[in-house]
């Protein structure tokens, strides 16, 4: 730990002198020690068991507490925990092995015993609030009525350098019962308590907690030299409540185990090279302060700009129970659907307060995976009506539902957090190397750049087999395993390959010392060489290590707190939508590979990684998140490539046909220019048939363009995305009531003759008209067909305008409605074959369209004169106008390339 | 059938195409329009004459130059004399409690500063927008001693001394040929100086405000405003006034003048509208830049000790100087109540000058920001009036330091009798803060105001609270009790 300037706003100062006003409505009480004497005559420590379950059920409490149990009531064999190592044998801290930490809870399989339950307290018990294991062996016994018995993980504690196991005295240390102070007190004294942890003075670490109450004073060196302050008690032994300033947990005590959390506007949050005390922040880079950051005495990034605050929950004075509650608290009550009778809006009976305050449970609603047995589960939507606030958002039901709302409203970790543990090798301090995110430089430093991180965007299962998007940390780690079946080798085995006393063993710096200073830097720890991998391998062998080998992990960890506003939620829809989208932006994990080791990615009921890859790029590897197989189709990200490939190499074609066509007829007409016939001007084109065709075209053409838009941004985004989407939608709709329309004039008219070929002699008609195209129109033959009022479709257009207006338009009508209508018809989007089917057939379509514009466009050059189709579907007229007084007649005829000769 | 004559019929149906595509496109397209532009309710600016051709000269003195001016612009003059820049007195205003409705200005008022301008005129007319108020016997109604240039110097070079006279050296035909619109200058040569130097009298006026970083000021600093961008001047008539001076709120600035009121994007935030005022969450502190006078007690004057003028000075006393000052919050309607010279002081407290009306009761009144300026200052033992002492001039305390000589003069001008024996009395003045607007993300955050452990800055006791009105329920709604939104009351009034 550094020493921390503690910055204040000078103007603060002034106003915000007086100190805190603990206030408490808890009576006064008597402090008992475990014996159920008065601590002020037995002077011994408090027993919080004791003392508190004069009025409150403690036993019910701690029944009630996944805080105190942290698994030790689900404990099972190894091998057989959800979604667990192999060598795990509970959910939760205790049993649960971490990659981070690295300690596999005895008897744990390996060659020796790496952590039993004294060393755990030790160790893991300042994140443990006591009770559970701390108090209780696991066969429910009394830890302080064991009696050693040998090998036993329960009654030995290892000696760290030989890892040999020696006989615990429980009823000397005491044990650590459920320490009440921790959480409800005002000013807990954190410190004190770690320390009596660490010194392995279990029973005395619930008064260390008190240290700052004036209630006990430290009175020697001794981790039992505590005495208690007689002015802090009544005449009647009794202790004065104010003096203690009991009260419902605020933000700050949550924080002393869970992150770096502030409580008042006035405490700076500083990040302190990640330390694993605050534990959400360095695996998560949460921060929980009502600050805004800009106030903050980090070395942020564009730290002016950032005027939001950490976490606007805690700026809007939510505390943390209030989203994490105590699932019987009557404040919160709601009758669960199942046992609410229906004619009941609210059933009154509940809890009253005075039993909730004998019998609080203590198992708090939960923000991510609903424990089993646990059944309060708190989203955001349990709280807030999204439908609100955003209206501006298009499609919102689907985003809704595809997308958590972390995602956009937590867009980036302006803290740090940690990236990689590498056990594979050890500090001379026992350390494992260690990287971090979000640093510009070394993150134990004050003054080093915090820039701050994207999380990864991956699926988060629902639970009820679908899936959305939510935000997380990836943490690589590596560790050696070995032995049969394979556990990870123990702490003191590592230390022994690795050290002897507090240096690195002579071998080992013989063989990983480059700079021959005879000491061994981070970098030259990192097994980067297959030599060193081996000289590991070897001396972890050597003391029986069967087949030591190095295994890597990539765990998730999600990100629920630094939650903000709209205002700086992601709004732009080019984040995600987008070539080089947010979505698929690959997360960086460690600048090396430890033993050359791909880690693999650890299952994890809350997260699904598997679909994603790794890549190695100079070195560094990073997680690219892949999502082939999961039927994603995220519009201007997600493409067909068949559909592409299929839909291009056919416009090509086309286009090379047309060119080809077009040179030829061009060399033709050089050779032999054309002569035309004086065929007298016709009408052709009634008013609303040239209205319906122009219409048509013109909307084709903006559903290209706006199509183009929307399929690949980076390239045709010439429009914001929204509007392109929006437009798109829109002129798909004028197209769709345009052809309606013209469906009932061409079947009212009878027009729709025009379309329909007849049966007898069509194949040859048919030949005919390709070979004219193929021969006769470079020979300057006539057309085959007359055409005539009556009949001014060819065979070949009958067949293609059949199949162009009743296969392709409705497909194409078809497959965007079902994509538009995603939003507000789901179900029958997925009946139709969902996003990916869709996109991908209305792509193709696409392309079929661009290529039938191509074709036909050309064709109508074919006429009389090149302009002559085109100016028959403006004017309705076709024939030899060259007479009629047109002013722009000698344009086209220059344009054509066939004046005079 | 025959071919039509002129083949540019079809434009009309590409049209309708157009229109039939176009309409619906627009029609339909995200709403990503701006909201409403505050920028709206600043007034437009003429382009100002240039005057150097128009004015000959020589001008010996300030009314030569007035005459000048209303040569062209004859109302002016009249428009200046119908206004408080001229006359330093209102018209009268009834006040609760008293039977005659009361004159009020700088012209009849006392304060706790220099306390009064009575017996003490050239001092305190250096600030007059007008020539030779010296004495009682000023001429009101002559338009020539009205001064224009102190609104409309834009050289900077025109400074006024006692009785408002220009100073020696000023070159009145340069200051004539260069007149030009008002600006943070001629404003601030006086208000930013208010109570005789930089920052003393009001904390949220003061010089920095002549070139403002943009967080000192949002719309001087970042916005490049001049004060008669908000305070809006129809015929020499500029709006805006201050309860020390004024107590009716007739021809005010509001915040909601240019903003929308429900402008935030955040339903808990607009409801606050309802009780407190705009300044109260964005001037989160006043004095921001130059610290400003807090406290004043006269009572230590006349030592010889080590003078600073922002800790004592002989002539004046002991004072305290403070920077960043967090305001004291009070209910204000608007309006206030008024110390007028005769009334009784309240004896063994504080007497409030001008305390602001409003409560917890009156749905006018809304929680707002004020610069609270404590003295002890000299009042008439016996009668239990507070006095008006001579300070400036002959006889006055500043040239001979007798109390009792001072108040007996000051006294016969204002026509209130002295006992003869004196003392110290502790009073207190309201200051609105209103200027030096934060930028947004700079207001005050909700726990600067809710703050369960006790050090928030409403003491929601004083205020008329039950408690902190996240937990008790503001004035109006209360909390919910019961669930859900059926169960919201109506409004208590």
């Amino acid at each position: 730990m550094k020493s921390i300037p503690v910055l204040l706003l000078a103007p603060a100062l002034g106003l915000l002198g007086g100190g805190v006003t603990a206030q408490t409505l808890h009576p006064d009480f008597e402090l008992l020690d475990e014996e159920g004497r008065n601590v002020l005559q037995s002077g011994g420590a408090v027993s919080t068991t004791r003392s508190c379950s004069a009025c409150h059920d403690v036993e019910f409490i701690e029944r009630h507490s996944f805080h105190a149990s942290v698994g030790l009531g689900a404990m099972s064999e190894p091998g057989t925990v959800p979604g667990g190592r192999p060598w795990d044998t509970s959910p939760g801290l205790f049993g649960k092995w971490n990659p981070i930490t690295n300690r596999v809870l005895g008897p744990g399989g390996s060659r020796k015993i790496d952590l039993t339950t004294p060393d755990w307290i030790r160790l893991f018990g300042a994140r443990h609030v006591g009770g559970g294991p701390a108090v209780t062996a696991r066969d429910g016994t009394p830890l302080l009525e064991l009696s050693p018995i040998a090998g036993d993980p329960e009654t030995h504690h290892v000696d760290e350098a030989t890892g040999d196991l020696w006989p615990w005295d429980w009823r000397a240390s005491g044990v650590v019962e459920m320490n009440c102070f921790l959480c409800h007190l005002g000013e807990p004294d954190n410190e004190a308590r770690k320390q009596a942890l660490h010194d392995g003075s279990f029973r005395w670490a619930n008064t260390a907690t008190l240290a700052r109450t004036g209630i006990v004073t430290r009175t020697g060196d001794d981790a039992r030299d505590w005495s208690w302050n007689r002015e802090m008690f009544g005449e009647g032994g009794e202790l004065l409540a104010e003096k203690l300033g009991l009260r419902s947990p605020t933000n700050g005590n949550c924080g002393l185990c869970h992150g770096l959390v502030k409580e008042s506007l006035l405490e700076v949050p500083v990040l302190d090279d990640c330390d694993l005390g605050q534990w959400s922040t360095a695996t998560r880079g949460e921060i929980v302060s009502p600050q805004r950051m800009r106030d903050s005495g980090m070395n942020l990034a564009d730290k002016l700009q950032l005027s939001r605050s950490w976490d606007v929950h805690a700026e809007r004075l939510v505390r943390c129970v209030d989203c994490h509650f105590s699932v019987n608290n009557p404040i919160y009550r709601q009758e669960s659907e199942q046992t609410r009778p229906e004619h009941l809006r609210f059933g009154a009976r509940g809890l009253r307060i005075g039993q909730y305050l004998q019998r609080p449970s203590h198992e708090l609603a939960r923000g991510s995976m609903p424990r089993a047995g646990a059944s309060a589960f708190r989203r955001c939507e349990s709280c807030h009506d999204a439908g609100t606030g955003h209206e501006w958002l298009p499609y919102r039901e689907v985003h809704f539902q595809k997308v958590d709302c972390e995602v956009c409203h937590i867009p980036r970790m302006q803290s740090g957090a940690r990236r990689m543990y590498d056990w594979t090798a050890l500090t001379a301090e026992g350390r494992p190397l260690v990287e971090c995110r979000g640093f510009e430089g070394d993150p134990g430093q004050l003054e080093t750049l915090i820039s701050g991180f994207d999380p990864a965007l991956l699926p988060r299962p629902d639970g009820n087999g679908g899936s959305s998007l939510a935000p997380f940390n990836l943490i690589a780690s590596w560790y050696w395993i070995g032995g049969d079946p394979p556990r990870p080798v123990s702490q003191a085995d590592l230390r022994w390959a690795y050290l002897e006393g507090e240096r690195h063993a002579p071998e080992v710096v013989a063989g990983f010392d480059g700079d021959d200073d005879g000491a061994l830097s981070e970098v030259e720890l990192r097994l980067d060489r297959p030599e060193k991998v081996e000289l590991i391998r070897k001396r972890l062998a050597s003391i029986g290590i069967v087949d030591p080998r190095i295994e890597g992990t990539i765990d998730a960890y999600d990100i629920h707190h630094g939650v903000t506003t709209g205002a700086w939620a992601t709004r732009e829809c080019s984040t995600c939508h987008h070539g080089s989208s947010r979505l698929d932006r690959p997360m960086s994990l460690a600048s090396y590979l430890p033993g050359g080791v791909l880690p693999g990615l650890q299952e994890d009921p809350r997260v699904t990684m598997v679909t994603g890859g790794l890549s190695v790029k100079d070195g560094e590897l990073c997680y690219v998140p892949g999502y082939e197989g999961t039927g994603r189709y995220v519009l201007g990200l997600d493409r067909n490539r068949r559909a592409n490939a299929l839909g291009s190499i056919l416009f090509l074609l086309a286009l090379a046909g047309v060119a080809l066509h077009s040179g030829l007829r061009w060399l033709a007409s050089r050779k032999r220019p054309r002569t035309y016939d004086e065929t007298p001007p016709a009408y052709f084109y009634g008013v609303y048939e040239r209205l319906w065709h122009w219409l048509q075209a013109l909307a084709i053409v903006i559903l290209v363009l706006t199509g183009l838009a929307v399929h690949r941004p980076e390239w045709f985004g010439l429009i914001p995305f929204a509007y392109a989407v929006s437009i798109h939608n829109v002129v798909g709709f004028i197209l769709l009531a345009n052809a309606a329309l013209a469906v009932f004039y061409h079947v009212a008219s009878g027009q729709i003759q025009q379309y329909l070929p007849e049966p007898r002699g069509f194949f040859s008609q048919a030949i005919a008209q390709t070979a004219y195209y193929l021969r006769g129109i470079f020979r300057g033959d006539e057309h085959p067909f007359e055409k005539t009022r009556e009949r001014k479709l060819n065979p070949l257009q009958q067949l293609t305008y059949l199949t162009v207006l009743n296969v392709l338009l409705p497909l194409q009508m078809i497959t965007g409605l079902g994509m538009w209508g995603a939003q507000r018809w789901p179900e029958i989007s997925a009946t139709l074959g969902g996003m990916s089917l869709l996109g991908a057939v209305h792509t193709l379509g696409a392309w079929l369209f661009a290529t039938f514009l191509g074709v036909h466009i050309y064709l109508t050059t074919t006429g009389p004169t090149p302009l002559a189709g085109i100016r028959a579907m403006l004017t309705g007229w076709e024939g030899n106008l060259s007479k009629a007084p047109a002013p722009d007649n000698e344009t086209e005829e220059a344009l054509a390339g066939h004046t005079s000769d | 059938m025959t071919p039509p004559k002129t083949p540019l019929s079809w434009l009309g149906g590409l049209a309708a195409i157009l229109a039939v595509t176009i309409a619906p496109i627009v029609w339909f397209l995200p709403d990503r329009s701006p909201g409403h532009d505050p920028r709206q309710g600043m007034p437009a600016k003429l382009q100002h004459t240039d005057h150097g051709y128009l004015l000959e000269g020589p001008f010996e003195d300030g009314p030569a130059v007035t005459r000048a001016c209303l040569g062209c612009h004859e109302d002016a003059a009249r428009e200046v004399m119908g206004t408080s820049h001229w006359q330093w007195e209102s018209h009268p205003v009834a006040l609760p409690g008293r039977a005659e409705p009361v004159r009020t200005g700088k012209k009849h008022l006392i304060n706790n500063f220099c306390v009064g301008i009575a017996s003490n005129w050239p001092a305190c007319t250096a600030c007059h927008a007008g020539y030779g108020w010296t004495d009682e016997g000023f001429d009101f109604s002559d338009e020539e001693a009205v001064d224009c240039l102190v609104c409309h110097d834009t050289t900077g070079s025109y400074t006024k001394g006692p009785g408002g006279q220009p100073r020696e050296g000023v070159d009145l035909l340069e200051v004539a040929r260069k007149v030009g619109v008002t600006s943070r200058n001629t404003c601030g040569s006086c208000h930013f100086l208010g109570g005789g130097g930089d920052a003393v009298k009001h904390g949220d006026l003061d010089e920095s405000l002549y070139f403002p970083a943009y967080d000192l000021d949002i719309h001087m600093g970042k916005h490049d405003f001049v004060c008669t961008d908000c305070h809006r001047t129809r015929h020499h008539l500029i709006e805006g006034r201050a309860i020390t001076v004024s107590l009716d709120d007739a021809n005010q600035v509001y915040c909601t003048d240019c903003h929308e009121v429900g402008l935030h994007d955040d339903d808990r935030i607009d409801a606050h509208a309802r009780a407190v005022s705009c300044q109260a969450c964005h001037i989160p502190f006043f004095a921001r830049k130059e610290a400003t006078k807090t406290h004043w007690d006269w009572s230590q004057a006349g030592e010889d000790r080590l003078e600073d003028p922002h800790s004592y000075l002989k002539i004046k006393g002991e004072f305290v100087y403070e920077r960043g000052v967090a305001p004291e919050y009070r209910w204000y309607d608007g309006t206030a109540d008024r110390y007028i010279l005769g009334d009784p002081i309240v004896h063994g407290g504080v007497t409030p000058l001008n305390e602001p009306h409003g409560s917890i009761e009156d749905p006018a009144a809304r929680i707002f920001p004020f610069k609270v300026h404590t003295a002890r200052q000299i009042y008439d033992v016996e009668h239990g009036y507070l006095l008006q002492p001579k300070t400036y001039g002959v006889g006055g305390y500043w040239q001979d330091f007798d109390w009792d000589q001072a108040v007996r003069l000051g006294s016969e001008v204002v026509d209130l009798p002295y006992s003869g024996s004196f003392d110290f009395t502790d009073t207190e003045m309201f200051w609105p803060t209103t200027h030096m607007v934060a930028p947004a993300d700079r207001a005050l955050s909700c726990g600067d105001c809710h703050d369960d452990s006790g050090r928030g800055r409403m003491d929601w006791a004083a205020l008329g609270y039950d408690g902190d009105p996240l937990h008790f329920g503001g004035r109006g709604v209360s909390a919910t009790f019961g669930r859900g939104r059926q169960a919201k009351t109506a409004e208590v009034k």
